[in-house]
Parts: structure tokens; C-alpha cells; sequence
């Protein structure tokens, strides 16, 4: 560089011309989208209660379609929380419906006659309580584990918890519980699981920004390295194997007293474990809202195939072939694919492990 | 005792089937550092094709292997050709997604094909066998240990005797180098892929003898495959061996002998070995340190 050129002066950076969607607008818009579309969320299903058909007020959802919105919710907390293991700490858990279920079954215990018979209020207060501190007591043997370790002995304890629960009769045993019916509770329950999810959000961007957020990052990229400038790496990877494990069974309890019956294969559904996983891969796994997207996206679209049951071996099989084409084509996920690389995504990882040899 | 014995003997037997199931597994882990989640899936592949063979054109299920083989060999051949090969650098969260997108395709392919009723491969000779001082040997699962035994030596006479062998052997251990001494790593990897479905597809003519079929009856094979590679130890095939008979006997002792367990209780008692095994000696009963 020649020492006459001059120094870039404040006018040269007003002259650039600005670029239409840069990433700091895309971010702000996306956030306005979603708080719009949460905003319309919350209102619309006021309208399809029973005061407002008498006033005759005009019917902007109807109740199927409050049923798939606490579903898409209810998956928004469960990607988001896999996110935090998955996509942030670089662990790729393949086992975090193990929290589902044992969150739904706390709560099923909990509120039932003849087991604890506790209020509502406090069985959804124990329903995170009990899968992270599950998650803390596996999680110190687990998270010693890498790569392929990991991903298999996490999917090994969803399979086993199930098959525990499954063989304990206190538990239900093989026919299941019921906890009791609520009767025009399906907005209490929208409302509830759309807190959870928002709780959810909320929980990841505390997360991302603080110090416990960048040492998971660190861990993610280099363990040994974030190891040797003062992370404590297993607590942090067990906080984070915690927190994720808190929020999903917030939201398996919500679920279970929502559908008022829960059994092993609804409770520890290896569909539901894949779902979560596939959407925040799906969305970006790493960032905040790829995981909320891609909930958004693919639980749309399965409750818009499965809503009809003659199609639902063809709708896995979709679910199979979007796999295989997430993974080849969108493999950091749709928030990165459209709002280019972010500082959080998946590429990062990629090129760590790419550097680290695997 | 003579209990005790029976179930030794049964553990052993069963043992074999677990051989044959994670040969290919581990082949496909150890020189592709694929973890296959549809490996269960093409062993009940290959289960319905003897099914289809023994049902429809009356051929012994142990005369069918052959051809089953044949047939995932090529179905594996096209499969990593056409599609894993194009995540094989990728980090191996992709690989577990991909192989389990395939997984799911395949199994809910079998049940538009045949429906999710039980299927079962009963030749003549099929519930009987022999004692031996009051133990009781079934013709079939003797067979099936055979057979696993027969494969296991097979796979491992192809990895040490033959050229293909050392081409495989050698972008196991270093893909790179591998091609720079001119192997083409696109078709080895196809190769090695083939000859673990080709695997998969004999321990699934095994299972069908054994046990009825449904199209979602392979995913625990996958789990136990894995624990059973753990349990051995990576990258040699006697020690899936070793893996695969002490996995059957603690398996089977575990169930039968411990009170208050039963058959319901399979895949914790796999999940709690795999556990314990990844703490306590993570390269395996026969694994070197790496």
C-alpha cells in the first residue's frame, strides 16, 4: 500500500451505498415476522371460543387448528432446547426425547388420584425439574463421550428410560396414564406451550450472549483449547445438557396433561426425537431462530400430510427423503441459506471438524 | 445348573445372530466412520427377501442366503454410490441424519409393500434339534451360528487375503494416501458398503428363522449392533466376534437369570452394557489403545 493514499475518511463510508438486506435488517425483520405472526397467534384463537361465536364474532381458526398450534409450539421448546446441546455445544444428542418423556411422565404422576394427586400448578412446576436433574446424573458419564459415542449412547437412553418406564407399574406400566380431562382447556394449553416456546427462546438468547453461551462455543470449536483458557468444560457442557433437558420436559409435561394420556411409545417417540433435531438442523442449528423456523416449517408440514392418516406411511417417507435432501443441499439450515453465513452456524462447526481431521 | 448351562448354550447361539448383524456395522464404522442407522433396516430387508424366497418359491432359507447377498450387495453398492457417498466428508452428525433419513424410507417402504403383519420362515426342520445331556441344541440357531462364524471368517479372509481387501484396509486408514496411490475412493467406499449390506442381508435370513418379521422389527438390530461393536471393540472382525457371543450370553443370562428381569427389559440391559463398557474400557474387550 503507497504511503499517498489518503486515510479512509467518514465521507467514503457515507458514499457506500448500502446494501438492501444486509444482515443486520434481515435479522430485524425476521424478528418482526415473528412477533407479528406470535402476536396473530395468541389473538386469533380468542375468536373461535364459545362467548365470541354467541357475540358472532367471525372465526379466524378453528379448533383443529389450535390443536396443531400448540404442536408446532410444543416442537419450537424441543428444537430450541436441542439447540442448546446440539447446535451450540457441538454434541450431537440423539436422545433428548428421554426429557419428553420424562417430563410427561412427572407431570402424569403427579397429578394423578392415586399416585401424587398434587394441583396442576405444581406437577408443571416439577415437570422440568426432574428430567434435568436426570440429565445432570447421565450427563457426567455421557458427555465424556464424542462423535459417534455420544449420538448412539444419548439415542441408548431415550430407548432405555422407555423401556424402564414401560416395565414399572407404578409408572402405568405398558397401558399408560391418564391424567384427567380438562374440559375447553385447549386454549389454556395453546397459551401455556406457546409461554414454554417463548420461555424457550428467551432461555437460548440469555444463553447465547453471555459467558456461559461463548464457552459452550468454545467447546464446540476446540474442548481441549476452551479447557486450557478456563472453561470448565464439563460443567458447562453439563449446565447446558441440563437446561435443554429443563425445557424439554416443560414441554412433555405440558403435553401429557394436554392430551391426557401418555404411554411409552407417545412419551419416548423416536419421531418426535428425529423431528426435533431434523428442524433445528433444518432452521441453522447454532442460532437462535433457525431452530423456531424450522419448527415452524417442518411441523406444518407434517400435521398438514398426517392430518390425514391414509397418507402417513408416505408422510415418513417424505420425512426420510427431506432428510437426505436437507443434509446434502441446506446442510446449515435456512436461516444461513438465506441470510448468509452467520457467526453462530453450522459452518463453523463444519470447518472445525474439517480442520480437526474427522 | 443344568438351567444355567441351557442358557449358556442359548446365549452363545444367539450370540452368532448378533455376530452377523454387526459385522457389517462395524466394517462400514470402522473404514467409512459411518455410524449406519439404517444398518437394522437392511437386515430386515434382508429377512422379507428369504420370506419372499421361502414363501413364494419354496427355497430353504439357509439356500436363499446366497442370494439375498447377491441382491444387497448390489442394493448397498447403489445406495453409498448414489448417496452417502456425497456426505462422507461431512461431520458425522450429517451422516447419522442421512443414514437415518434412509432408515426411515426403507422401513415404511416395507410396510406399503407388506403391510405390518408378522411373517415367519418355518422350514421343515424348524423347532427341532438335539440334547445333549439333557441341553437342548436347536437345529436352526446351530445353523445360524454357523453361518455367522462362516461370514465373520469370510469378510475377514477378504479384508487380509485379497487386493480389493487391502484397498479397503487402506482408506480406512487413510483416505488421503489411499488416493494418492490411485484406489478409487468413490468405488471402495461403495464396495465396503456392499459387502456390510451383503451382511446385513444373511443376518436378516437368519432373524427370519428365528423370529417373525415386521418391517419395524430392525431398529433394536442397529442399537445392538452398536453395542456389540463397543463391546468388542472397533476395527477388527474377531474382536466383533468376541463382541457379538459375550453380548448374546450376558444378554440372555441377564434376562433369564437375574430376577426381576425378563425379555421386555432387552434393550436397557444392552443400553446398561454399552454404558459400562464405554466407561470402564472404551476400546473395547479386544480393542487396542488407539
Amino acid at each position: 500500500m503507497s504511503a499517498a493514499m489518503p486515510p479512509p475518511s467518514s465521507e467514503t463510508i457515507l458514499v457506500e451505498r448500502p446494501r438492501l438486506l444486509d444482515r443486520r435488517r434481515l435479522r430485524r425483520l425476521l424478528v418482526l415476522l415473528l412477533v407479528l405472526g406470535a402476536v396473530l397467534v395468541l389473538l386469533a384463537p380468542l375468536t373461535a371460543t364459545d362467548q365470541a361465536d354467541s357475540l358472532g364474532a367471525p372465526q379466524l381458526v378453528d379448533r383443529s387448528q389450535i390443536r396443531i398450534l400448540t404442536t408446532v409450539a410444543m416442537f419450537v421448546v424441543m428444537a430450541s432446547a436441542w439447540n442448546l446441546v446440539g447446535g451450540l455445544t457441538g454434541y450431537s444428542s440423539f436422545g433428548n426425547v428421554a426429557f419428553f418423556g420424562l417430563g410427561a411422565y412427572t407431570c402424569a404422576v403427579a397429578v394423578d388420584a392415586h399416585r401424587l394427586h398434587l394441583p396442576m400448578a405444581a406437577a408443571i412446576a416439577l415437570a422440568p425439574l426432574v428430567p434435568a436433574a436426570f440429565a445432570a446424573l447421565v450427563g457426567l458419564p455421557l458427555l465424556r463421550l464424542r462423535g459417534h459415542y455420544f449420538a448412539i449412547a444419548t439415542l441408548g437412553t431415550a430407548v432405555a428410560v422407555g423401556e424402564v418406564v414401560k416395565n414399572v407399574d407404578y409408572l402405568g406400566g405398558a397401558t399408560g396414564l391418564f391424567p384427567p380431562i380438562l374440559h375447553r382447556a385447549d386454549l389454556l394449553f395453546l397459551y401455556l406451550m406457546v409461554g414454554a416456546a417463548l420461555l424457550a427462546v428467551l432461555v437460548s438468547r440469555l444463553i447465547l450472549r453471555s459467558r456461559f453461551g461463548y464457552g459452550l462455543i468454545a467447546i464446540r470449536e476446540n474442548e481441549e483449547a476452551a479447557g486450557v483458557i478456563g472453561v470448565n468444560t464439563t460443567m458447562y457442557k453439563v449446565g447446558a445438557f441440563a437446561v435443554a433437558a429443563a425445557l424439554t420436559g416443560l414441554a412433555g409435561g405440558l403435553f401429557a396433561l394436554w392430551n391426557s394420556f401418555i404411554n411409552q411409545e407417545l412419551g419416548f417417540s423416536l419421531d418426535f426425537n428425529i423431528q426435533m433435531i431434523l428442524m433445528a438442523v433444518l432452521g441453522g442449528a447454532g442460532t437462535l431462530f433457525g431452530p423456531v423456523l424450522g419448527a415452524i416449517v417442518l411441523e406444518l408440514l407434517i400435521q398438514n400430510l398426517a392430518g390425514r392418516s391414509d397418507v402417513a406411511v408416505y408422510a415418513q417417507i417424505g420425512l426420510g427423503l427431506l432428510l437426505a435432501v436437507t443434509v446434502i443441499f441446506v446442510p446449515r439450515g435456512i436461516v444461513a441459506f438465506f441470510g448468509g453465513g452467520s457467526r453462530l452456524s453450522v459452518a463453523h462447526l463444519r470447518r472445525s471438524l474439517r480442520e480437526t481431521g474427522v | 445348573m443344568q438351567l444355567f448351562v441351557q442358557q449358556v448354550v442359548l446365549g452363545l447361539l444367539i450370540g452368532g445372530v448378533y455376530v452377523a448383524v454387526a459385522i457389517g456395522f462395524s466394517l462400514v464404522w470402522g473404514i467409512l466412520n459411518i455410524v449406519n442407522l439404517a444398518h437394522g433396516a437392511l437386515v430386515i430387508v434382508g429377512a422379507y427377501l428369504t420370506w419372499l424366497l421361502f414363501a413364494r418359491a419354496r427355497i430353504d432359507p439357509f439356500a436363499a442366503l446366497p442370494i439375498v447377498a447377491v441382491a444387497l450387495f448390489a442394493f448397498g453398492y447403489a445406495l453409498q454410490r448414489a448417496l452417502i457417498n456425497r456426505v462422507i466428508r461431512a461431520p458425522l452428525f450429517f451422516t447419522l441424519l442421512l443414514t437415518f433419513g434412509v432408515n426411515l424410507v426403507i422401513v415404511n417402504a416395507l410396510l406399503v409393500i407388506f403391510k405390518s403383519d408378522f411373517r415367519s420362515v418355518t422350514p421343515s426342520y424348524s423347532g427341532s434339534g438335539f440334547g445333549v445331556a439333557g441341553v437342548q441344541v436347536p437345529y436352526i440357531r446351530l445353523g445360524a451360528l454357523g453361518v455367522a462364524v462362516a461370514v465373520a471368517a469370510g469378510v475377514g479372509g477378504l479384508l487380509n487375503r485379497t487386493r480389493t481387501g487391502a484397498a479397503i484396509q487402506a482408506v480406512g486408514a487413510d483416505r488421503e494416501a489411499a488416493r494418492l496411490v490411485g484406489i478409487d475412493l468413490r468405488h471402495v467406499y461403495a464396495l465396503t458398503f456392499a459387502v456390510a449390506a451383503a451382511c446385513a442381508g444373511v443376518a436378516g435370513g437368519l432373524i427370519s428363522t428365528i423370529q417373525a418379521i415386521t418391517p419395524t422389527a430392525g431398529e433394536p438390530y442397529t442399537l445392538q449392533a452398536f453395542v456389540v461393536v463397543v463391546l468388542g471393540g472397533l476395527g477388527r472382525v474377531g474382536a466383533t466376534v468376541v463382541g457379538g457371543l459375550v453380548f448374546g450370553l450376558v444378554e440372555t443370562l441377564g434376562q433369564t437369570m437375574v430376577p426381576g428381569l425378563g425379555a421386555g427389559w432387552a434393550n436397557a440391559i444392552a443400553f446398561a452394557i454399552l454404558v459400562l463398557v464405554l466407561i470402564v474400557r472404551p476400546q473395547g474387550l479386544m480393542g487396542r489403545v488407539a
